[in-house]
């Protein structure tokens, strides 16, 4: 269920301009005194993030890309958010919700740092942020006005020595396992993360865990093979890597991609038959 | 049923449009929980594996939580609302321990649920909720809840994915249905069965379960409450453990020195 | 209708703090803080309404009330067969114990008479919670009545509560129809009040979807006069009748007896065993007739 990019499939015959439907429909007015409703459907989106907790941290990748329906509209979005010194946001779905969530996030935590001059008390863990979304996002679905999102919250708990990730999203669902993906990434990058991580840290986890390196290695080649298949999705992504020493995230890549194989691939190129 | 048909107002074919980009605030997130009581212990448990649709979302995630010292809850269906509600009914328990200076009693606690499920009639929690613990009289009890709160105090009971496949095999294991005793043999009386029995009736019946249900599977995790003063051999005992299985004791969250209540977790299969 | 809905959902509020949605007041812990959803005085404190443009619709679409809409994920329990009768020697009170959830059998061991006072019974058919909760809360308000009027409740009023109760709420999907019997200053007294508002006072019911089958052997074997031991046989066959015909009736039979000291429960009958019984009983009787040639004949058959 929740597709978080998806609209109609059938053209729509009101509108020859948008004669396949590959725009969102505009929302409806609404009868003024009844109550009110917000987002009934996400209007400009982003499409899957991915997470995999490593030797010493955490890692989300997202691509840059915000689509308004088929239409890659915007293509220098960042979807990952940094909160505190060692938290970070991967953010899918609606973009305007990410952006109104994302300010309700930083006004409390600069709220708390003002009052942490005071006081001595400890900066907001992975954990606090993450119960904050959870318990802001199930009480926006309970007033069946979601905020559309599905988020990855990654993170270094610095009191407990260990790394934290987790997943929330517009129902309020929540879960978290050591590698995460959400939307079409469940179902493309999810089996290949786990492959990898459990390859080395056993079904168990109990093993030793992926290195830095090879983390970013995973989500490079996840990020591709996204990039090859989502047709929602951008090649120009970044990686947060959240680790004791904070979260660093990178500038915009691009995966190396090979397209060679539609030359010889029926129905793919120019030719057609 | 005709008597009490509702009036069939989603067949207004207005609606129906609008109902197709509804936002639809619930999901199903699989799994299954069990609950069964003995004379003196009740055993509680669930899978950890949450699902939707075919993706497995994640292979822990806990359905059964601790209450009291003397009771467990179990919750299925969507897991939001079954988290959501563990939490508030876990913070009314606190308000009542701190007015009352004790933890509240099965019995109360299941009056509590129905109240709290019954206050969502009209925007259901979509949980189904099983009780287990031992009750004011030191004997095991289970009670089981619809979404909107009925409940009944039962021997046992399964919810949630492989209910329909679990549910058949404890009616004839633990109420003896269709059995017939030997002739001369001692009639059966449900209820006196012994926990090692119990036990073993719980891990066949998640492991039976994993194998025709996809929505279950990945881990288990079954809580034993027992009586005041009851043996703990029959549990801790060394040549009682199965392969892979861990027992461990929760503290006592209230006074402490009654009750005890014990955590088995073990690995179910992950395909 | 509307009207209602607007009072029980929560005022339109902006999202602001996100906060909105106080639950109780702090000072309001414990013993000051009510129960569950009764607050301190008892009343019923706020149902909690789905904010949509039609919630009676939204409630239809997610809910499978009574297998009319099997796509629903939320299933609620339901089906019955339920009878009370008024004869010489008061009440008797017979239900079924089955619950079901489409075609599963959810459970089999429902209590479906809700003991409401010692003189006062309530019967289940519709939706299970529906009936268990609007009949406890009844409890309560009986209750209450005796302690303030130092008298027990009438059956006239306390069914009347009830059925106020329910009237508030009408159209929003609360599925109930219940018999309340019991024993007044007027002797025995019995009510049927349903989820529409219905009220109706009378000596013989039955509700549910086996009510049919057991109204024919009610009717057929019924008579005021009949003595304790008769009519709670009639009881007794009419729900096993029902049981054995209606696929979401059966399981076992509970019978109770009002009189004027209150309410007796006589016993809990497996309706699968009772009806062989029956059987072999309706053989033996033919048999010793000498009506050999007759087989098979059924055990609800009319009495030659």
């Amino acid at each position: 269920m929740n597709q978080l990019h998806s609209f109609q499939a059938v053209p729509s015959t009101r509108n020859a301009f948008d004669a396949y439907s590959t725009l969102p429909e505009p929302p409806r007015p609404q009868s003024t005194h009844a109550p009110r409703a917000h987002t009934q459907q996400p209007i400009v989106t982003g499409t899957s993030v991915l997470g995999i907790k490593y030797e010493g941290g955490v890692m989300l990748a997202a691509d840059n890309l915000a689509s308004y329906g088929s239409l890659a509209r915007f293509k220098d979005i960042q979807r990952l958010h940094p909160l505190g010194d060692n938290t970070c946001l991967a953010v899918a779905g609606d973009m305007s919700d990410f952006q109104y969530m994302t300010k309700l996030l930083d006004a409390t935590l600069r709220a708390d740092r003002s009052v942490s001059l005071t006081d001595t008390h400890p900066p907001f863990s992975p954990q606090n942020i993450y119960t904050y979304l959870s318990n802001l996002y199930y009480a926006r679905r309970s007033k069946v006005n979601p905020l559309w999102n599905a988020i990855l919250v990654g993170g270094w708990d610095k009191e407990k020595k260990e790394s934290f990730l987790a997943y929330v999203d517009l129902l309020g669902t929540t879960y978290s396992a050591p590698t995460l993906a959400t939307g079409i990434g469940a179902h493309i990058a999810q089996p290949l993360l786990r492959e990898a991580y459990e390859a080395k840290a056993g079904v168990d986890g109990k093993g030793p865990l992926l290195t830095g390196q090879e983390a970013e290695e995973l989500l490079d080649t996840c990020m591709k093979v996204l990039f090859y298949r989502d047709a929602r999705s951008l090649n120009k992504y970044q990686i947060a890597t959240i680790s004791n020493d904070g979260v660093k995230i990178s500038d915009s890549k691009s995966s190396e991609t090979e397209w060679g194989f539609a030359e010889g691939l029926r129905g793919y190129g120019p030719q057609t038959q | 049923m005709a008597l009490f048909a509702p009036p069939p107002m989603y067949a207004d074919p207005t609606m129906a449009a609008d109902k197709q980009h509804a936002f639809n605030p619930y999901s199903e997130n699989g799994g299954s929980i069990l609950a069964i009581a003995g004379a003196d212990f009740t055993v509680i448990a669930g899978d950890t594996r949450q699902s939707e649709g075919y993706s497995i979302q994640t292979r822990y995630a806990r359905k059964v939580w601790q209450l009291t010292d003397r009771c467990v809850i179990a919750t299925n269906g969507f897991a939001a609302d079954g988290n959501n509600f563990v939490k508030r009914i876990k913070q009314r328990l606190e308000w009542y321990e701190h007015a009352h200076q004790k933890q509240m009693s099965i019995k109360a606690i299941a009056r509590l649920t129905q109240t709290m499920l019954y206050g969502n009639r009209f925007f259901p929690y979509f949980a189904y909720v099983i009780l287990g613990g031992i009750d004011e009289d030191g004997t095991g009890a289970v009670y089981s809840f619809d979404p909107i709160g009925s409940y009944e105090r039962e021997a046992c009971r399964a919810a949630g994915a492989a209910q329909s496949l679990i549910q058949p095999f404890l009616d004839n294991q633990i109420y003896f249905r269709n059995q017939t005793p030997a002739p001369g043999a001692e009639p059966f009386v449900p209820g006196r069965l012994p926990l090692s029995t119990v036990l073993g009736l719980v891990i066949d019946s998640f492991t039976s379960a994993t194998e025709r249900e996809i929505a279950v599977g990945d881990g288990l995790e079954l809580y034993v409450v027992m009586k005041k003063g009851r043996t703990t051999d029959d549990l801790v005992g060394s040549d009682n453990l199965i392969k892979n299985m861990q027992v461990q004791e929760l503290g006592a969250l209230g006074e402490g020195g009654s009750e005890r209540t014990f955590l088995v977790s073990l690995p179910l299969k992950r395909d | 209708m509307d009207t209602l809905v607007r009072q029980l959902s929560r005022p339109a509020v902006p999202v602001h703090g996100e906060d909105d949605e106080a639950y109780g007041n702090a000072a309001e812990w414990g013993s000051m803080g009510g129960y569950g959803n009764l607050s301190r005085t008892g009343a019923i404190s706020g149902m909690t309404v789905p904010r949509v443009l039609d919630p009676i619709s939204f409630l239809a679409t997610h809910t499978d009330n009574l297998s009319t809409n099997p796509e629903a994920k939320i299933k609620l329990a339901h089906g019955t067969t339920c009878l009370a009768f008024k004869f010489r020697g008061g009440i008797i009170v017979a239900v079924d114990s089955r619950a079901s959830a489409g075609s599963y059998i959810a459970s089999g061991t429902v209590k479906k008479v809700i003991e409401i006072n010692p003189y006062l019974l309530g019967t289940m058919a519709g939706g299970a919670a529906d009936c268990q909760y609007w009949e406890t809360y009844l409890g309560i308000r009986c209750r209450l009545y005796e302690l303030r009027n130092k008298e027990r409740i009438s059956v006239a009023a306390a069914s009347k509560i009830l059925t106020n109760l329910v009237y508030q709420y009408k159209g929003m999907g609360l599925s109930m129809g219940t018999m309340i019997a019991g024993w007044d200053k007027t002797g025995p007294a019995l009510f049927y009040v349903d989820s529409d508002g219905q009220r109706i006072k009378g000596n013989l019911f039955s509700v549910g979807s086996g009510s049919t089958f057991a109204y024919g052997v009610l009717d057929q074997g019924y008579s005021y006069d009949l003595s304790d031991e008769e009519a709670q046989d009639l009881g007794r066959r009419s729900i096993i009748a029902a049981g054995h015909r209606d696929g979401y009736s059966g399981n076992t039979c509970n019978l109770y007896h009002v009189r004027e000291n209150g309410w007796e429960f006589i016993g809990n009958y497996d309706v699968s065993q009772e009806w062989y019984k029956y059987n072999e009983k309706e053989k033996k009787a033919l048999e010793h007739a000498g009506k050999a040639g007759v087989q098979g004949g059924s055990p609800m058959a009319v009495e030659a």
